[in-house]
Formats: structure tokens, C-alpha cells, sequence
């Protein structure tokens, strides 16, 4: 029985966090523990779930993709237009993918295959897309998206929003990804020893490009959410999750180090920081008050990781 | 010169030094006295322990035991800059990107802390230079230099510091002939200024051409030193060699006709027009010293480096090779460092043991998702290659060299291969982990697995290949087959500059 808690803790090093911020705001606060808030605060986080688990993917395999919060914002808004235009929420998933996939493909090549570094590449590349959600949009919400997709941004199953239930399949999907696939091993090697991977035989280059193209694509799948959840394709929708998804991945316990973590971490990192925003928001602390509550977590949550991932074997 | 030189007082005496890692004995009990003007030989094979002896000797590593006297007065630990010695290591440690001037000064800045007067650091580097006698502009940085002018600098640099002793670690591995005799010269006028020098090489000519004396190590002992002069160039390979070859040789089976590797023709730039071949069930050794080529010439036929020649495994010439297109074809590469180009530390030893073949455990069901059979697999193999681990699940990194050799191994026996390349395969690992990988790799060789091997430690290719080519900067030039295996000719041609002899 110990020893599972401890497993527990040692894959999860977040998990005592999320418990102990639970207990605390439950009892500051009334609302806390009440369906209505918990299912806001699950539909406010989908956006960031369904972006960290890209990020996490790029940690992973050793890189980091700087551009997944600005690629949220251009591909929201060419897919907006696209579906103000021909009221079709098939063609704007398609669209939003497709963007998506552009930007993961442009970080892709550069870093994959022509050796550029994923800091500098994806920082680049962040500044373009932000550009071009900006100038698409000129700086203005993208309005005439189909209701449809309005109403599917408010539906919730059992008060999970359906937009949450997404993020959630995603995390499904990306684990099972990682964890039985020969691609998900591979990603995971490459990320431990690039060297070792280049002399056991796996294509480093394509690993990388291919990489960098799943997080452009799960950064357009998260464009397109944040329609469904905001009602408007909202150029600057990006701008200030970058943040918040380097933290949620790290706070969950995967390495920026590479070859160390897991998708089910990311998914315990998002919850942290959901819990944590909305129950100081719950008891009326200031917005940049909790900035410095949201920076000292991260440094309480990564020493945590540390300690617990060191204390193996 | 010689004889008034023994004459005066040691500068330097070296009593019982000894050094222990991790209780094993890396030098035991080694004593002798270098005097001003004098240039002694420091000679054994690769893990002598002349590195050890060397990096005690210039204050990088604390003795065990012994003492270290200077001018008569007794250090436990030399400080190299206070008392007046300096070494030039094997491997250039020069700052690529900053002037000659600048890494000759790194050490001692001329001028206050916060103000550095660079003119005299050009002042210290050209007079410096001067002396050397090389038109070498300290102005310059330091990447535009040939590797021969580099190792100059190494050389001013480390006499910036040294006053005394003077030790140079296989200093012309990378010169060419004329910068090797402008060298000569130069330790010709440090004798004269009364400097003493250890001189570490595997090259006899040099050794013969540059001291007086010497001092032969042989698994961490001292086991000759005298004057050069009366020393013949055969008993001191003699000496390095010892007399433990020979003994506890494998049974090694007959390989069979067919062939599992031809190379016709590998050129690059590190070598030239190597072509060999090794037999299935045959074991190849290729021996040379550091530098000589072999771990390039083993990753080119991989494709890990770019060559142009003809490679064929079995009766397939592959074209492109790479890693991927090696191991299709039942050949695989097991890498010299193993921490840096073989093992993932932070994973698991079931990850490690599947990592080149893990297409093979895919399952395709979407109920049983995950790797089947992977765990019963790497449980067979931690069985058969007696890996000490207490679970699968444990990380390589936390294992022991020997276990970590082994994980490394069964990864690429998990491949069922026709052919392995092994790169040092025992290097670092404990005896009785090098006797499980030599039993290893000759059962392979009897189930006619073709083994190439190539290795520092000649006494290992002496027990476990049927046939050693020798490599010498980049060509092969000789070949022995087990029934006249000699050790001391072996090292000779891998160390001699003469012209290379035909294959």
C-alpha cells in the first residue's frame, strides 16, 4: 500500500499540491467545492490542456516549442474566418488544423533538418504567428462563427464541459500514443540521448520534425476550442497562455531536460494551476497578487519533482 | 650533458606514489628521480596507468600514498603553478574562439582584476613564442591554427608555467614530420635552460630520438627504469608487454567459407583505402594505437561518418549505409562510450535492452496496447548475459560499468545480428564482466556471427581474435593470423614510422 502511494508520488509528483490546494480552498471558500464552479474551471483550462500536452510531447524529445500559444491565436482566427465565411464547422476544424500543421512543419524542418535551435526557431515563428493573427484579424475578434459551435462551448456531459471531454480525449489518445506506439518510445529515447538514439538506429531528424508537427497540430486543435469557448476567434487569445503551459507542463514533473515524463503528469500540472487561479480568484486576490502565488508554485512544484525523481531506485 | 646532469641533485623525486580508485590500485609504488636537463620516457601500453602517474605528477589528482619531492622538499600534492610544473595533455584544451595570446595568459592575467593590461599578455605570449621559434602571431585566434600549431601554443602556454618539470603527453599524434622535428628542437633548447621532461609517447623512434631515460609501466607497476642508452628497443617492449600473453586463451572455433563483411576501398579523411574482410564465425581484432583511425573506420562502415568505398554484408553491397540500413541487414554497432553513445541513463534497463528493436513488440490490437513481449524479453536477456540489476525497471544509469557494458550488448543481441562491430567493448568494466563479454562474443562467432574488434587492450585481441590487422594513422598495415600472434611486432608496427608495410 506504501509502496503504491509512493509510486504515486514519485511519477506524480504534483498530486500532493492539487490535494493540499483542494483541502484549502475548500475551506476558505463556500463556492470551491460546488458543481458550477468546478465545471467553469474546467471549460477555462481546455484551451491550455489540449497545448501542454503538444508541449509535453516537445519536452520530451528534448526541444521546446515557444510558438504553440501564438499558433492558438492565428490558427483561431484563419479558421474563424474561414467559418464566418462559409458557416461550415468541418472546413474550420480542417482549417485550424491545417494552420496548425504549417507552423509545427516550418519548426519542424528548421530545427529537425536544416539543425537551427528550437528556442530561437519556435521564437521566431511565434512572433510571425502572432503577426498574422493580428493582421488577419486587424486586431479585432473575427465575428460570424457559427452559433453551433457557440452552443458546443456551453454543452457539458455529467458537468464536464464538452470542450473539457476533448482535452481530455486528447489526453487519452497522446498517452496511449507515448506509451504504445514504437513512435512514443522512440520520441522518448531521443529525448534521453540524442547521440544514443542516432547510434541505436532511429532517425533523429525525422523524430524531430515530426515532433514539432504534432504540437503545431494540437496547437491549431487548441485555436479552434477557443472559439467554441469564447464565442469569437479573439486574435490575442494566445498571447498570455505561453506561460502557463511551460508551467503546467513542469509543474506536472516532465523534464525540460528531455527522455523524463509523462502525459498523465501534464494532466495533474494543468489541474494545478486550474485549482490554484480559481480559488484565489474565488477569494478576490488581485490578478498580479496571484502572479507572485503562481511564481513561487513553480518554484515549490519543480524542487518537489526534483527531490521525488532523484529519491528512484 | 647526460652525465653531469645525474650529477646534481633531483628536481625532482618521485617515492612510492600510489593511487587508488575506489579501492582498486590504478599506480602501486612507483619511485624515480628526474634531474635539470634530463628527459625521461614515460612508456606502457593503453591503462598503464601513465595518465594517472601523469596528472599526480602536475597536481590534477591527490596521491594515495608516496611522496613527491621538489628540490628536496616533500609535497603530499603538487600546486602546479607554485612549484613550477605544467603538463601538455593528450587532447588539446585550448579556447577555440579566443587569440593565441589570450589562452597562453589564461591562467595568470596580467594587470589588476578589473582591468587586464592585455599588451603585456601579447608581450608574455611573443617572447614566448619567440623562444619556441615558430612565427606563430599571438594576435590571431586560435581556431585558424593547424592542430600541429595548437599543440606549440599548448606547449608556450604550459611553459609560462613551468620553471621545473615539463610533461608532455603523446605530444605528436597530431603533428606532421616537419613540425614533429621543429619540436625535437625545441625540447633540445628546454634541456639546455635545465628543464626536466616526462615524455609520454607510444612512438619508440621518438623516444630514442628525444631521452635519457625511462620508466616502463605495466598494469600500474613500475616494471623497469634506467637509462635509455642501455636499453634496447625490443626488451622495452618486452617490459610493456609482460609475460602474461598467451595465457588463458579461448577456444576459438574455424571460421566458415562464407563471408559476413567486405570493405574494398573506404577512404576518408581520417583514413585511406582500407579494405578487409572477416568470415562468418570469424572474430577480426584491428589494433593501433589512439588516433589511428579505427573508431572512425568502424563508424563509416555504419554510416555515422562520411567515406566513399565499397562496403558488403553477406553478398549485399549497401549503398547508403546508416544505422537503420545496417541493422536491416543483421549488423549492428556497438559504440566505444557508452554513457555518451550507447546507453539512455535515465531509462529504464527493459527501454535500453528493446531500444533497437522495438518495432518488434508493436502490437497492433487496440485492447492490449503496449509493447508485447517486451519484458519477457529483457528478463531473457538480463538472465542470459548475467546482468546484475535488481529489476528490469531500474535505470541504466544507476547500474555499474561492467552491467552497463552488458545492457548495451544484449541490446544488440536482441537483433539476432549476422555481424558485430565492437568498439573497445571491455573498456572500464571489471574483470569479471570482461570475462562474461569475451565467452559472449565467442559463442557468437561459433553460431557464425562474424565479430570485428577493434581494441586498445592487445593482450584481449591476442586472447579472443582469430586474425588482427593493424591500423596506423588511418591505413592498415599488417596482418597476423592466431598461430603467429606476436605481441611485441604487433605493437611495433602499430607504433613505428616507417613506411606502411602491404597488406
Amino acid at each position: 500500500m506504501l509502496n503504491i502511494v509512493l509510486r504515486t508520488l514519485r511519477t506524480n509528483p504534483a498530486v500532493p499540491l492539487v490535494a493540499a490546494l483542494v483541502v484549502v480552498f475548500s475551506l476558505l471558500s463556500p463556492f470551491f467545492m460546488t458543481g458550477g464552479n468546478i465545471e467553469a474551471m474546467m471549460g477555462a483550462n481546455a484551451v491550455v490542456l489540449i497545448a501542454a500536452v503538444g508541449m509535453t510531447f516537445v519536452f520530451l524529445a528534448g526541444g521546446i516549442d515557444l510558438s504553440i500559444s501564438t499558433v492558438i491565436s492565428a490558427s483561431a482566427v484563419i479558421s474563424g474566418l474561414v467559418m464566418a465565411g462559409t458557416d461550415n464547422i468541418a472546413v474550420g476544424i480542417a482549417t485550424a488544423l491545417a494552420v496548425g500543421a504549417a507552423f509545427g512543419a516550418v519548426n519542424g524542418l528548421l530545427i529537425g533538418m536544416c539543425g537551427l535551435t528550437p528556442f530561437i526557431t519556435t521564437m521566431g515563428t511565434q512572433l510571425v504567428a502572432r503577426g498574422i493573427a493580428f493582421v488577419m484579424s486587424q486586431g479585432v475578434a473575427v465575428k460570424g462563427t457559427p452559433y453551433a459551435l457557440m452552443d458546443f462551448g456551453f454543452a457539458a456531459f455529467l458537468g464536464i464541459p464538452a470542450t473539457t471531454i476533448v482535452g481530455l480525449a486528447v489526453v487519452v489518445l497522446a498517452s496511449l500514443t507515448l506509451c504504445g506506439t514504437s513512435w512514443g518510445r522512440e520520441l522518448m529515447l531521443v529525448g534521453s540521448n540524442r547521440n544514443a538514439a542516432r547510434y541505436t538506429g532511429i532517425n533523429v531528424r525525422k523524430m524531430e520534425f515530426s515532433v514539432y508537427l504534432v504540437s503545431g497540430l494540437l496547437g491549431g486543435l487548441a485555436g479552434f476550442i477557443s472559439i467554441a469557448n469564447l464565442g469569437n476567434a479573439i486574435p490575442g487569445v494566445g498571447d498570455t497562455l505561453l506561460l502557463m503551459i511551460i508551467g503546467a507542463v513542469v509543474l506536472g514533473g516532465t523534464s525540460m531536460n528531455g527522455g523524463e515524463g509523462s502525459i498523465s503528469r501534464t494532466l495533474i500540472g494543468v489541474g494545478l494551476l486550474a485549482v490554484l487561479i480559481n480559488g484565489l480568484n474565488l477569494l478576490g486576490i488581485p490578478f498580479y497578487d496571484q502572479l507572485i502565488v503562481q511564481g513561487v508554485l513553480i518554484f515549490v512544484g519543480t524542487w518537489m519533482a526534483a527531490r521525488l525523481s532523484r529519491r528512484r531506485a | 650533458m647526460k652525465d653531469t646532469a645525474t650529477k646534481v641533485s633531483p628536481i625532482l623525486s618521485v617515492r612510492g606514489l600510489s593511487k587508488t580508485f575506489a579501492g582498486k590500485p590504478v599506480v602501486r609504488n612507483l619511485s624515480f628521480d628526474l634531474h635539470p636537463g634530463q628527459v625521461m620516457a614515460l612508456v606502457g601500453e593503453n591503462g598503464a596507468g601513465k595518465s594517472t602517474t601523469k596528472n599526480m605528477i602536475c597536481g590534477l589528482l591527490e596521491p594515495t600514498d608516496g611522496e613527491i619531492q621538489l628540490d628536496g622538499e616533500t609535497f603530499a600534492r603538487v600546486d602546479p603553478s607554485a612549484h613550477g610544473i605544467a603538463a601538455v595533455h593528450q587532447e588539446l584544451s585550448l579556447f577555440q574562439t579566443l587569440t593565441v595570446a589570450e589562452n597562453m595568459s589564461i591562467h595568470h592575467l596580467p594587470g589588476s582584476p578589473v582591468r587586464v593590461d592585455w599588451a603585456a599578455a601579447d608581450r608574455i605570449a611573443r617572447e614566448q613564442l619567440d623562444f619556441l621559434g615558430m612565427g606563430i602571431d599571438p594576435q590571431v585566434e586560435v581556431a585558424t591554427l593547424g592542430a600541429g600549431k595548437q599543440q606549440i601554443v599548448e606547449i608556450g602556454k604550459a611553459l609560462l608555467q613551468a620553471n621545473r618539470v615539463l610533461i608532455l603527453d603523446e605530444p605528436t599524434t597530431s603533428l606532421t614530420a616537419i613540425e614533429r622535428e621543429k619540436l625535437f628542437a625545441i625540447l633540445d633548447r628546454l634541456k639546455e635552460r635545465g628543464l626536466a621532461i616526462i615524455f609520454i609517447s607510444h612512438f619508440m623512434e621518438e623516444i630514442y630520438r628525444v631521452c635519457d631515460s625511462y620508466v616502463v609501466l605495466r598494469d600500474g607497476e613500475q616494471v623497469g627504469a634506467g637509462k635509455l642508452a642501455e636499453a634496447s628497443r625490443k626488451s622495452l617492449e618486452a617490459m610493456m608487454v609482460g609475460r602474461s600473453i598467451g595465457e588463458a586463451r579461448l577456444e576459438l572455433t574455424d571460421p566458415q567459407e562464407r563471408l559476413a563483411l567486405r570493405v574494398e576501398g573506404l577512404c576518408s579523411a581520417d583514413f585511406h583505402n582500407v579494405n578487409f574482410t572477416v568470415a562468418a564465425g570469424e572474430i577480426l581484432g584491428i589494433a593501433g594505437l589512439m588516433g589511428a583511425g579505427r573508431t572512425e573506420l568502424a563508424e563509416a562502415i555504419f554510416g555515422l561518418r562520411p567515406a566513399t568505398g565499397k562496403v558488403v554484408v553477406g553478398e549485399e553491397e549497401i549503398r547508403a549505409p546508416s544505422v537503420a540500413a545496417m541493422k536491416r541487414r543483421g549488423a549492428c554497432y556497438v559504440p566505444e562510450d557508452r554513457r555518451l553513445n550507447g546507453l539512455f541513463l535515465n531509462r529504464p534497463v527493459r527501454e535500453n535492452l528493446s531500444a533497437a528493436a522495438i518495432g518488434r513488440f508493436v502490437t497492433r490490437k487496440l485492447r492490449s496496447i503496449g509493447f508485447r513481449g517486451e519484458v519477457k524479453s529483457a528478463a531473457k536477456i538480463v538472465d542470459d548475459m548475467n546482468i546484475a540489476v535488481p529489476h528490469i525497471e531500474n535505470a541504466v544509469g544507476d547500474l555499474s560499468g561492467g552491467n552497463q557494458q552488458k545492457v548495451l550488448l544484449g541490446r544488440w543481441l536482441a537483433t539476432r545480428p549476422r555481424l558485430i562491430v565492437f568498439d573497445e567493448p571491455t573498456k572500464g568494466v571489471d574483470i569479471g564482466a570482461k570475462f562474461d563479454i569475451h565467452n559472449t562474443i565467442s559463442e557468437l562467432a561459433r553460431d557464425g556471427v562474424g565479430v570485428v574488434m577493434v581494441s586498445s587492450d592487445l593482450p584481449e585481441l591476442l586472447n579472443t581474435a582469430h586474425r588482427i590487422v593493424v591500423m596506423r594513422k588511418g591505413r592498415l598495415v599488417g596482418q597476423f593470423h592466431r598461430d603467429e600472434f606476436d605481441a611485441a611486432r604487433i605493437i611495433s608496427l602499430a607504433a613505428s614510422a616507417g613506411k606502411p608495410a602491404d597488406v
